[in-house]
């Protein structure tokens, strides 16, 4: 009976959300409006919809009389700045009643038309004058059509109107004698949005707490204070294993809304001209997917299995400083909030994950929508500072007795070098975000090359921090395979000493690589050199991670379970990343792949065929411990077989297109790439929609798996010598790690 | 079937053909690259599935004498020298797969030692290319355009209508381009042949290129720096045309020049 109401009820407020739903329309019509092509005006068809070019229509008269003329200026400001020579734009104006004349040799009014517009001699300039001859009744509301069109006079070429802005604008005189009804301007699409969102969720909430109140015959009260005391205690937490679990969940959630944002850049690049987004659109949805899934994703996942692991790893009770860490975490969703606030003020941040300067501290870049992007993300730096900070004083000052910085798990190391590079790159961000900030809010000259800026010091300070940033994110991914591997084959990893020198090496070398991402900027050739060499090397340490691998797998034990099983099929989509990355690394060949779809495949398969799928291995493989049941081993299966069959089909082919030359960061392509892309966007759409699998598995194993026990993977750090799920301060009593060597084992 | 033809065969950067001298062919370094990668998958994947069939788990194996124990730091596993091994080989490899990335290198970005003949200021802005008129350098000077250091378009060129997102460049000339922006950053690319180079406001970059090492007929060159809204519409034709002498004529189905009957 509660099943049925509440399903009931879910069928309810989806079917009324439907309804309240805004249906789409396909943007931009362009300047070829149905009514202006009646009209005759069908040249420009290629132009852009752009806000910052401002129609003015002067010397409207407050109110008019009959028959009487007026003379009326009309000027275009903002939009490209004309080329010497060139024309410079055009208009076009209708009058609902009324005649409107020429009066001199710029406009015209076309022979059996009522509108009037420009010649060619009036496109030379961005201002015109012409009569108005008002109506015999002045009892009505004559409105005034105007279209401006803010060009660059570069036309004639084959993209003749590329660099044409125009814009719409109305205005209104009412007659002496007219009543003037206000009519309600239409809401904007995120304002409907907006709307529909909260008439879903309050639909939704009335049906669940109205159903909890009927079954469990409670009034409103009581069900709100369940509720509460059901939230309170993840509200107020700072327990590293809520923390952690807040994190993760956090983490994932994200994930989820960057996977759908990908997605639709898929549905986009479906076809070559596709208009299934508008440009700025598409180009909001690709920054907005790339900073959700580093900044709000791939982050807070690991940062959620660091709180929640080192402590128990360590034999500690909880991180060293337990409200800094719920602080850490309580700036990540108000900041993921911030960035996203952009959907809803006309449009998200549209400046890339990188966000380049002179573009992103210029004024054509989205506005609101880029500063909370900046606002937000200075929020993120803010929190991986203090969780840097955090978990360094953590790692070297709470290890359990017998627990020495050598004799640390591998995900703890993996940890450890991370937060270093964490401490030593974010703080740099963090200032390039606020001084960029300065100029886009307080008019501070930073970045503007006018004034004398260096057009590449973004570049500089972004990839200082944006280098070691991926191994931020990739070295602990090599910590939970480490362990792993290590478990599933029963023997204890093979050189754990070169392991961890490894780490650290690559850790070192992080910081002196990030001009590889700059190959094809004018920066000193002896630099762009020395980065070349610096970046090969990165080769060795992650050769030596991948080799030490397998050889703690020969001659072992392997027990294939959905853990080793994801975890194996990582270290195959890694090598493939890694390999691509040495490709990318030899200059000669990165000037042709550079900026193009090899260099997407290339990040898509260490991020997503390295951290998250390590990840969702460690999910497998610390679930027991974190819940106290066992996930569900066909459904792990399932999943894996399903996903690492649609990544490869979605990312393998984009190095195909990326070597034939389409470039990254393209709304629209060139009709030779679409059937690759179809193949792309179809694969990618399976691999998002197998990603259900596993979030049943969670929720299905959760009610119904098997019970795990302490150590169900025989595992031998000390987070499986605590009970699963761990008791409130994570261990009854601490413990002291032994020594095989000394325990005579 | 075509698509499984489109992830085997495809088109790479005509530039990789004629990166020069020892660079080339098997040697060269997008062949190296392609069958070390070959090798070094290969080498993962096999072991990888030599240890899953020969390394097997079953039930009632006793455990191992070093199987890991909870609580317990696990024995010390390792192999100075088969360590040392695979740390030397990799880095033997990048070593040499950095060297034979330096005489392409050199080819690539040795503008002053490609003598030019021709040298074209482009400007790129939101969202469109601009290129001025060539300018002859002496040793221009020799060519049929070239009338003393002042560029003479030749008749035949009919294909451009403005100096906006399209250029018509004699075959047979090295053409130097400088590069600046009037916004944004932007980047000059040649999909098919390779080449590009970042356009940057206030800082001049340079690129080259050969028109004898490629065949005339028209080339797409799209922006390939991310720029604002229209950054995937902002493309330019450039036409590589063959160029007769005075007295001469193209024959348009050979495509040569033959002398005026």
């Amino acid at each position: 009976m509660n099943k049925k109401t509440l399903s009931l009820g879910f069928i309810i407020a989806i079917l009324f959300a439907v309804t309240a739903f805004p249906t789409g329309n396909s943007l931009p019509t362009g300047i070829a409006d149905p009514n202006m092509v009646a009209n005759g005006c069908t040249c420009h068809t290629d132009g852009i919809m752009a806000s910052d070019v401002v129609i003015n229509l002067t010397e409207l008269p407050e109110n008019y009389n009959v028959s009487q003329v007026y003379t009326f200026t009309l000027k275009i400001s903002g939009g490209p700045e004309p080329l010497e020579g060139g024309n410079q734009g055009g208009f076009f104006i209708a009058a609902s009643y009324g005649t409107l004349e020429s009066v001199d040799n710029t406009t015209q009014v076309p022979e059996g038309q009522n509108h009037l517009t420009h010649n060619a001699y009036g496109n030379g300039q961005r201002e015109w004058s012409f009569n108005w001859i008002a109506p015999e009744s002045d009892s009505k509301v004559a409105v005034f059509t105007v279209y401006g069109n803010s060009v660059n006079g570069n036309a004639g070429s084959s993209n003749g109107a590329g660099g044409d802005y125009w814009n719409k604008a109305e205005f209104k005189v009412a007659g002496v004698n007219a009543k003037i009804v206000v009519e309600e301007e239409e809401m904007s699409m995120p304002q409907k949005m907006v709307y529909a969102f909260t008439v879903l969720l309050l639909t939704l909430s009335a049906v669940v707490v109205g159903n909890r109140m009927v079954v469990n015959d409670q009034s409103f009260e009581d069900v709100m204070k369940d509720y509460w005391d059901a939230a309170y205690p993840w509200l107020t937490t700072t327990d590293h294993k809520y923390i952690g679990t807040l994190y993760i969940v956090t983490g994932f959630a994200f994930f989820f809304i960057g996977g759908v944002l990908g997605l639709l850049i898929r549905l986009q690049l479906f076809e070559s001209d596709n208009d299934f987004l508008t440009y700025e659109e598409y180009n909001s949805t690709f920054t907005m997917h790339g900073t959700t899934m580093i900044f709000l994703a791939a982050m807070p996942i690991i940062f959620g299995f660091a709180n929640y692991l080192i402590p128990l790893q360590l034999g500690a009770r909880d991180l060293a400083f337990p409200r800094l860490n719920a602080l850490s975490y309580w700036l990540l969703p108000t900041g993921g909030i911030v960035i996203y606030m952009g959907y809803f003020t006309g449009g998200a941040g549209d400046v890339g994950w990188t966000g380049y300067t002179p573009y992103s501290s210029g004024d054509t870049a989205t506005t609101p929508g880029t500063d909370f992007w900046v606002a937000g993300q200075i929020m993120l730096g803010a929190s991986s500072t203090l969780t840097a900070i955090n978990f360094l004083t953590t790692m070297l000052r709470m290890r359990a007795p017998g627990m020495t910085l050598m004799r640390m798990p591998l995900f703890a190391w993996s940890i450890f070098v991370t937060v270093f590079l964490l401490l030593l790159s974010i703080p740099v961000f963090t200032v390039a975000l606020i001084l960029l900030m300065a100029d886009r809010t307080f008019g501070t000259l930073y970045f503007d090359v006018e004034a004398g800026g260096d057009p590449i010091l973004w570049q500089h300070l972004f990839w200082y921090f944006g280098h070691p940033e991926v191994y931020i994110v990739i070295l602990p991914a090599f910590g939970v395979l480490s362990e792993i591997i290590s478990t599933f084959s029963r023997r204890p990893i093979f050189g754990y000493t070169s392991m961890v020198y490894a780490m650290a090496t690559i850790g070192v070398i992080s910081f002196i690589v990030y001009g590889h991402h700059m190959f094809t900027t004018g920066a000193d050739p002896l630099f762009r050199f020395i980065v070349m060499l610096t970046t090969m090397l990165v080769a060795v340490p992650t050769g030596i991670k991948i080799f030490n691998w397998l050889a703690t797998m020969t001659g072992g034990s392997i027990v294939l379970k959905t853990p080793m099983i994801f975890a194996l099929g990582t270290v195959i989509t890694f090598t493939i990343g890694g390999i691509t990355g040495i490709i990318l690394a030899s200059i000669p060949v990165d000037v042709a792949l550079h900026d193009g779809y090899f260099v997407v495949a290339h990040f898509h398969y260490v991020l997503v065929g390295g951290t998250i799928f390590s990840f969702i291995a460690g999910v497998y493989y610390w679930y027991p411990k974190m819940t106290g049941k066992m996930m569900n081993e066909k459904l792990g299966l399932l999943h894996f077989a399903t996903s690492f069959i649609f990544f490869n089909a979605a990312f393998y082919p984009m190095h195909n297109v990326g070597i034939e030359g389409m470039p990254r960061r393209y709304a629209t392509y060139d009709a030779e790439f679409t059937e690759l892309n179809e193949f792309i966007s179809i694969t990618a759409i399976l691999f998002g929609l197998v990603q259900l699998i596993f979030v049943y598995n969670v929720f299905y194993s959760y009610k119904k798996g098997e019970d795990a026990g302490d150590n169900p993977w025989d595992g031998w750090s000390l987070e499986w010598a605590t009970s699963s799920p761990p008791p409130h301060n994570s261990f009854v009593e601490i413990p002291t790690l032994k020594v095989a060597e000394e325990e005579g084992h | 079937m075509a698509l499984l033809e489109d992830l085997i065969f495809f088109d790479n950067p005509s530039v990789w053909n004629d990166f020069g001298g020892t660079s080339s062919g098997l040697l060269g370094v997008v062949w190296q690259m392609a069958i070390w990668s070959i090798i070094v998958a290969i080498l993962v994947t096999g072991w990888m599935i030599y240890n899953l069939i020969y390394y097997r788990h079953t039930e009632g194996d006793p455990d191992h004498k070093d199987a890991l124990k909870v609580g317990v730091f696990p024995h010390e596993r390792g192999n100075a020298k088969i360590e040392i091994a695979w740390t030397i080989a990799p880095l033997i490899l990048v070593s040499w797969l950095t060297f034979i990335s330096l005489a392409p290198l050199d080819y690539l970005w040795d503008v002053d030692g490609q003598e030019e003949d021709l040298t074209i200021d482009v400007i790129a802005g939101q969202w469109y290319w601009q290129f001025e008129p060539p300018i002859c350098s002496e040793k221009g000077n020799e060519n049929s355009w070239c009338d003393d250091g002042v560029y003479q378009e030749p008749l035949n060129f009919t294909k451009c209508d403005s100096k906006f997102d399209c250029l018509e460049i004699p075959h047979g000339a090295v053409v130097h381009f400088r590069l600046t922006s009037n916004d944004v950053l932007h980047a000059f690319n040649f999909p098919e042949i390779g080449i590009k180079q970042d356009v940057v406001p206030n800082l001049e970059t340079l690129a080259w290129l050969d028109t004898n090492e490629i065949e005339v007929g028209q080339y797409d060159m799209w922006c390939a720096e991310f720029c604002g809204d229209r950054h995937s519409k902002m493309d330019a034709d450039i036409h590589i045309t063959t160029v007769c002498e005075p007295g001469f004529e193209l024959n348009s189905k050979t495509g040569k020049c033959e002398e005026v009957q």
